[in-house]
């Protein structure tokens, strides 16, 4: 039977089993999806509607949280100035981010002999196999205002920073920039390595300077990746909350003002409140505002492949 | 094709300035990443309480706190279930979820491509509460087993991605030859399909693990009085930070080390195979 098939080249088809491969391994993803990702979304959209009454949550259609929180976007808790914070320090977080990482990427492509590559990338993303938490820590000890880059600009006679950065929207960039580096570093890296070498040659040859070769060729053919890069460090340093709440030290100073990030309201308003249906219902103001943000990025991304194309 | 000659000088000035500054750069910019980890190591072996310059002097003595710390070492344990067990259940259904994208097709195929990936673009406080709401109904609130589920749904997301990677690099015909040679699916997948993607597998699990260990809000939200290791390190932050982190710190970081040294082996192989083409196909 076997050989049959294999003389005239047709495929076998294999025995089935009781258990027909097929439905297990499509069974498998889709109960798990369904279960565990889209029951506990679609029941956390409803709970944001639901209210506490004696400390008990209540089922039912009601918009009072919302209503509650239109009613402080401006006054007590500010979540309207929480969420311009968020979008302040977010976005410039990511334009460091970028701004940091892609001369990084260029200097790995560019200067590194090809057989060393792997090796320094390797480095480049060695922080992000480590603890987020414990980085954040490092990073308390080391910009604290009798932390270890104050003392250390102290014992060189240097003491202009004398308050120290720790408790600033300044320090949870750092944080920021520090966590999301290597990952962007990897996105960036596949997309600059990818760019044909000939073309740069071919650019060169026909006369271009190296500057022109990099504004004419490396620049545009990266843009894609820098466009998805940029809304990628967006929407993480907007979900983020440690960097904020240990580095920011909750309302840390910005041009905004000593307001606390919008991830960070939404996790200590549960801490004091435990209301749960409200939390929700603040949460879902967040996936909102991340959903506009990746429409942006993708729409952005694609105009910036169309440009190439 | 015909050779090009490229005019260049004997010596080119601005090429080597440009390598120079490049090189400078990247140092630079390994220093600011390598900053706060070179840190925490030194500063787990120094006397100093707090961490400033200059150190007083070489020591243990945060090392022997630490096994003293009975909080931060129940958290530890609590992690070091949590994170293989969410580990190992994301790596089975992220196999069988690349393993059906990738061989077969049936209605709503893209859709569950996407929305096996969406967790990943979620943040994780978004997904603590959502999962918190569930699991208070069903009073799994403040129970590690209600940690392990909700690390689940985060960390399939980039297993299931690692071993799509590797399954796509698998010629059909390898499965077609075990079936003509008399293999039922069911053997042909875990004689032929599981050991080929075997790397993918064990990427993907070290990848789990190690968004696991490390995740904190979801942890933070639902594990109640049973925290987990960033839950418990979280709270020493906030309240008086003690340099017995500094220890744990350079623990975890050596099994970091070990995961990555696991990871370099398994994984870069995936990234920077566009420069190797060829070698991916030998089992």
């Amino acid at each position: 039977m076997a050989d049959a098939a294999l003389a005239c080249g047709a495929v076998a088809e294999p025995a089935r089993g009781p258990w027909a491969l097929r439905a297990v391994s499509i069974a498998v993803p889709v109960a798990y999806t369904a279960a565990f990702f889209l029951v506990p979304l679609a029941f956390f959209v409803v709970l944001g509607f639901w209210r506490v009454q004696d400390y008990q949550v209540v089922p039912g259609f009601s918009l009072e949280n919302y209503r509650d929180i239109a009613g402080h976007i401006l006054a007590q808790s500010n979540y309207g100035i929480a969420i311009v914070q968020s979008f302040y320090v977010s976005a410039t977080t990511a334009l460091c981010a970028v701004a940091f990482c892609y001369p990084l990427v260029l200097a790995i492509v560019y200067t590194v002999p090809g057989r060393l590559q792997r090796l320094v990338l390797l480095f480049a993303v060695a922080p992000f196999w480590t603890s987020y938490i414990l980085r954040v820590f490092a990073w308390q000890i080391l910009l604290a205002r009798r932390g270890i880059i104050n003392t250390a600009a102290a014992s060189l006679g240097w003491d202009w920073m004398e308050q120290g950065w720790l408790n600033t929207q300044v320090a949870t960039r750092i944080g920021l920039v520090h966590y999301l580096a290597p990952v962007l570093v990897i996105i960036l890296y596949v997309s600059v390595s990818s760019i044909d070498r000939t073309l740069i040659e071919a650019a060169r040859e026909l006369g271009a300077s190296r500057l022109q070769a990099f504004r004419r060729v490396i620049w545009p053919l990266s843009r894609v990746g820098i466009t998805v890069s940029l809304s990628f460090a967006t929407i993480i340093g907007f979900g983020d909350v440690l960097s904020g709440s240990l580095l920011g030290g909750g309302a840390g100073r910005s041009i905004v003002g000593a307001v606390p990030l919008f991830s960070n309201m939404i996790m200590s308003d549960y801490a004091s409140s435990t209301n749960l249906p409200r939390t929700c219902a603040l949460a879902m103001i967040l996936v909102l505002i991340l959903a506009c943000i990746l429409v942006a990025g993708l729409r952005a991304a694609e105009r910036a492949q169309r440009a190439v194309a | 094709m015909p050779a090009v000659v490229i005019p260049r000088g004997p010596v080119d000035g601005e090429r080597f300035a440009l390598v120079a500054a490049g090189r400078a750069y990247l140092a630079l910019g390994f220093v600011f990443l390598m900053l706060p980890i070179v840190t925490l190591i030194v500063f787990s072996f120094q006397r100093n309480q707090y961490a400033s310059l200059p150190g007083q002097g070489w020591s243990l003595r945060w090392y022997v706190k630490l096994f003293q710390d009975d909080a931060l070492l129940a958290a530890l344990k609590n992690s070091l279930i949590v994170s293989p067990v969410a580990a190992t259940a994301a790596s089975v259904i992220g196999f069988f979820a690349a393993y059906a994208t990738h061989r077969f097709v049936f209605p709503g195929r893209a859709a569950l491509s996407i929305l096996l990936v969406v967790p990943v673009l979620i943040p994780p406080l978004i997904l603590g509460i959502a999962f918190l709401g569930l699991l208070s109904r069903l009073s799994l609130q403040g129970q590690l087993l209600g940690v392990i589920l909700t690390h689940v749904v985060l960390v399939t997301a980039p297993a299931t991605a690692i071993i799509q990677l590797r399954l796509a690099q698998m010629p059909p015909s390898l499965e077609e030859a075990a079936w003509n040679l008399g293999a039922s699916e069911w053997q042909a997948l875990v004689r032929v399909v599981v050991p080929f993607a075997a790397a993918g597998i064990a990427g993907g699990w070290l990848l789990a693990f190690t968004f696991s260990f490390d995740e904190f809000v979801i942890s933070w939200f639902v594990s109640g009085f049973d925290p987990t290791l960033p839950v418990a390190i979280y709270s020493y932050l906030v309240g008086s930070a003690d340099p017995s982190l500094n220890a744990i710190a350079t623990l975890v970081f050596v099994l970091s080390s070990l995961v990555l040294l696991g990871a370099e082996l398994l994984l870069m192989p995936f990234i920077v195979r566009a420069r190797r083409p060829g070698r991916a196909a030998v089992a």
